[in-house]
């Protein structure tokens, strides 16, 4: 069974070390959650997975393939999509359209019949339409296909990034937290996603600042703090370790 | 001798830090490149020539110049780039809308110059050479010199010392914020512009007076130098563009002097092209040039 | 009859190159490379081909083909340290090209003839062969528009970030779309070069870069019909009347000035996307009254 494992990965800005000796694995078919507190080192772990930012030590690895240093566009054709802490659409493309690009991985044409507009090309665009469409009918998206993304509510746009993330076939899904500013009832929505992902064999690496949504979803959880890992385990471990909670709240001297 | 040519370096570098300070000002302080910046040197020229040849004294042509020219530079802003502001696209509208406006302005000074090179009348400044260890200095020159030293400073003084200069650092460090201190980002822009125009519309006298040469292109090679200079000092730094002109001035000189004509603009855009290779951000810029993140 | 239409023939010949020249500027500024060469790659293809003609006496079709060529292997060449840079560092080192392109031309007198051009190129290219080349242009940006290499283009020009997340890989890509502009530059270059028994150095500066970019602001970036909608219009404007050509750059900056601060996407492509709004409303219309019923 393939997993994404992180490896004694550190980061150093210079003298200041961002991380240090991070050790996460995400098996497939299971849900695992990231979780720290403002400022300790979750965007740098997510950067540096994706390949946004370079890696001063350890390793990262989906599967048995090493994208330590692999650049960005190639980590996806490794296995692994990502959905953006910001909601990163095309907000003037169409919602078909958006998810029409999560399909680029696979696209096979030919640059040559691209580049003329040679049949070949015509029938793949034709195909891959029918595929975004049946993604879209997936996620209830259906009606909102010829919309431009930016005009739809925040849950919708969020449903449509995951869309375009499931588009890639990916084995290993980052979900960086996915449900920032939601209620409950489009959370809860989400989560089902989430589980679906899981039912289909994929890791989903969750990071949330949401400690009861992770607890609800996940099977194993770390702890960031400071850029260091100081717990892991189940859940009801996590939540109860006097580290996390002193991390959260602070110290007796806070 | 090499002296010399240090010494005529060093003049015309005072020239170029006039016309790059205002061109890197307007960048730091809103990432947009003015490419209308040349028509205003070239204005401040035109207004002085024009004072000059309808009678006016000098000193007279130099204060409606720079007035002229500041004025011309808020105008620009008002109407070229406020807007811009507002919709967030500033990097690629400026650089457009900007075009479009020294379009303007080179083209209606073309009608009221009918297309003329114009010259100031004969010792308008008057013709006096100074000698001293073997070297040779115009009183032109060492008004050139002088007068770049002082306003330089005064920019200095402004902006480093008062209270406007911080209120400048603030806009330029981040708007709202600024914005939500009681600073008027819009008086802020205008009086950045104004004294942006100022120091081009000064140059403009300057060099219309050391070559005796006024036309309406003739901003456009100091616009290509001006380039140089502030991506060599790295956009948006002030100390970065004065030095740069220094140096800039003084490879100039020098290779003009030493080196076939007509390689000398090969040469500097070639080391224009190569600068913005190997270190984009310039001796002393702050600016990320390369990045993968997304454009917004 | 014939007449009337004849006294407008260099007006049509005019633009059919100069579609192919908005086009090659369109191309790179749909996959977010920030370029303003096409003035120099067009002026590299027209040299190429005119030095070929006049000192070796070379057959147009090679002439064109080694233009066309020379355009993109300098394009392709030139990607590779731009790369690097974004937004107005890469427009500058353009903008730097272009003048180097300018004054290596003048230097090189020897072999470009300097400031006083080119001469004596036999005129070979009519306009029928013009009318073909732009449409043959025109299909190839609109077929790349419709495939998979127009979609990570527009991918990447919106969010870099979201490209590669996705897989597509940016310095490719950007070197494919300068690859295209430099091909189509230099292909039209060629062709101008053919047309006109002569060209010079200043014919491949900053003019021809004012108006090819104004044709693509003017018209709109976004769809193929923008740069064919803006060249259209401002080549015919000064036309229609004695003191819209005298003022021509007048009018052309007020209105670069006008477009880019009110219809930022260009007349073309704000009218179309009006169009396209309102067909979708219509759309929801219908299927509330329908769901209604």
């Amino acid at each position: 069974m393939t997993s994404l494992k992180l490896a004694n990965l550190s980061k150093r800005f210079g003298g200041v070390v961002a991380s240090e000796n991070v050790n996460i694995e995400v098996p497939a078919g299971k849900i695992i959650g990231l979780i720290g507190p403002n400022g300790a080192g979750k965007t740098t772990i997510v950067n540096m997975i994706t390949g946004m930012l370079p890696v001063s030590g350890g390793t990262i690895q989906v599967g048995d393939v090493d994208i330590t240093h692999a650049p960005a566009h190639e980590i996806c054709r490794s296995g692994l999509a990502r959905t953006f802490q910001n909601i990163r659409l095309l907000g003037e493309a169409s919602v078909l359209d958006n998810v029409m690009i999560g399909l680029h991985r696979h696209e096979t044409s030919s640059t040559l019949s691209a580049l003329l507009g040679l049949p070949a090309s015509g029938r793949e665009t034709a195909a891959l339409k029918i595929r975004a469409m049946k993604l879209l009918a997936d996620f209830d998206l259906t009606e909102f296909a010829d919309y431009p993304a930016g005009g739809l509510s925040y849950g919708h746009q969020r449903k449509v990034e995951m869309a375009r993330a499931v588009a890639t076939n990916p084995d290993f899904i980052l979900l960086d937290e996915p449900i920032a500013g939601m209620n409950n009832v489009e959370s809860d929505a989400l989560a089902e996603i989430f589980l679906g992902f899981a039912r289909d064999g994929k890791g989903v690496l969750l990071i949330e600042h949401n400690v009861r949504f992770v607890a609800k979803l996940c099977s194993h959880v770390y702890v960031l703090d400071g850029g260091r890992l100081i717990s892991e385990g189940t859940p009801e471990h996590v939540l109860s370790d006097p580290a996390v909670i002193t991390a959260y709240l602070g110290g007796e001297d806070a | 001798m090499l002296a010399q040519q240090l010494l005529n370096g060093l003049v015309v570098s005072g020239v170029y830090a006039l016309f790059s300070l205002g061109f890197t000002l307007v960048f730091g302080i809103q990432r947009i490149l003015n490419l209308a910046h040349g028509a205003v040197f070239m204005t401040g020229a035109m207004v002085a020539y024009y004072t000059v040849e309808g009678g006016g004294p000098l000193w007279l042509g130099f204060a409606l110049a720079i007035i002229a020219s500041g004025c011309l530079s808020v105008l620009v802003e008002i109407t070229c780039f406020r807007r811009l502001r507002k919709t967030g696209d500033e990097e690629f509208g400026g650089v457009v809308s900007s075009i479009g406006a020294g379009l303007v302005i080179t083209t209606i000074a073309q009608q009221i110059s009918s297309t003329q090179i114009l010259r100031f009348p004969f010792e308008t400044f008057p013709v006096v050479i100074f000698r001293f260890w073997g070297l040779r200095v115009s009183m032109l020159q060492l008004f050139m010199a002088g007068a770049a030293l002082v306003m330089v400073l005064i920019l200095g003084y402004l902006f480093y010392k008062t209270a406007f200069g911080r209120r400048v650092r603030a806009v330029t460090d981040n708007e709202r914020a600024a914005t939500l201190m009681g600073i008027n980002p819009n008086k802020v822009y205008m009086q950045t512009y104004f004294m942006a125009g100022a120091l081009a519309g000064a140059a403009g006298v300057l060099v219309g007076l050391a070559f005796n040469s006024i036309s309406f292109v003739m901003g456009e090679p100091y616009m290509m130098f001006g380039f140089a200079i502030i991506i060599l000092g790295g956009l948006g730094s002030i100390p970065g563009a004065l030095l740069a002109s220094v140096v800039f001035g003084m490879v100039q000189t020098l290779t003009i002097a030493y080196l076939p004509s007509g390689l000398t603009d090969t040469i500097i855009f070639a080391a224009l092209f190569l600068i913005l290779l190997v270190r984009p951000n310039g001796l002393l810029g702050r600016e990320d040039a390369g990045n993968l993140g997304g454009r917004r | 009859m014939s007449n009337f239409f004849a006294g407008y023939l260099p007006l049509f010949d005019l633009y059919c190159i100069h579609i192919g020249l908005a086009l090659s500027q369109f191309i790179v500024l749909r996959a977010g490379v920030f370029s303003l060469a096409t003035a120099a790659f067009t002026g590299i293809g027209a040299y190429t081909a005119g030095i070929l003609a006049v000192d070796f006496g070379a057959h147009p079709v090679l002439g064109v083909i080694c233009g066309t060529l020379a355009g993109m292997l300098v394009a392709t060449v030139l990607s590779i340290p731009l790369a690097r840079l974004r937004g107005v560092y890469q427009a500058i080192a353009t903008v730097a090209f272009i003048q180097i392109c300018l004054s290596l031309n003048i230097y090189a007198e020897g072999l470009t003839g300097g400031a006083l051009g080119l001469n004596n190129i036999p005129k070979t290219v009519g306009t029928g062969t013009l009318v073909i080349f732009a449409a043959l242009a025109t299909y190839l940006i609109w077929a790349i528009e419709r495939g998979r290499i127009g979609r990570a283009f527009n991918t990447i020009r919106q969010d870099e970030a979201v490209a590669a997340s996705l897989g597509i890989s940016i310095r490719k890509h950007q070197m494919l779309a300068f690859a295209i502009s430099g091909a189509l530059a230099g292909l039209f270059g060629g062709l101008e070069a053919y047309h006109s028994y002569a060209i010079d150095p200043r014919q491949f500066g900053f003019h021809l870069l004012i108006t090819i970019l104004s044709y693509v602001i003017f018209g709109g970036r976004n769809s193929v019909i923008g740069p064919l909608a803006g060249a259209a219009f401002l080549i015919i404007l000064p036309e229609l009347a004695r003191p819209l050509a005298e003022n021509r750059m007048v009018i052309y900056g007020v209105m670069l000035i006008l477009v880019i601060n009110f219809m930022p996407k260009g007349v073309a492509d704000t009218t179309i996307d009006a169009i396209k709004a309102r067909r979708l409303k219509a759309k929801l219309r219908k299927a509330e009254a329908e769901a209604r019923s």
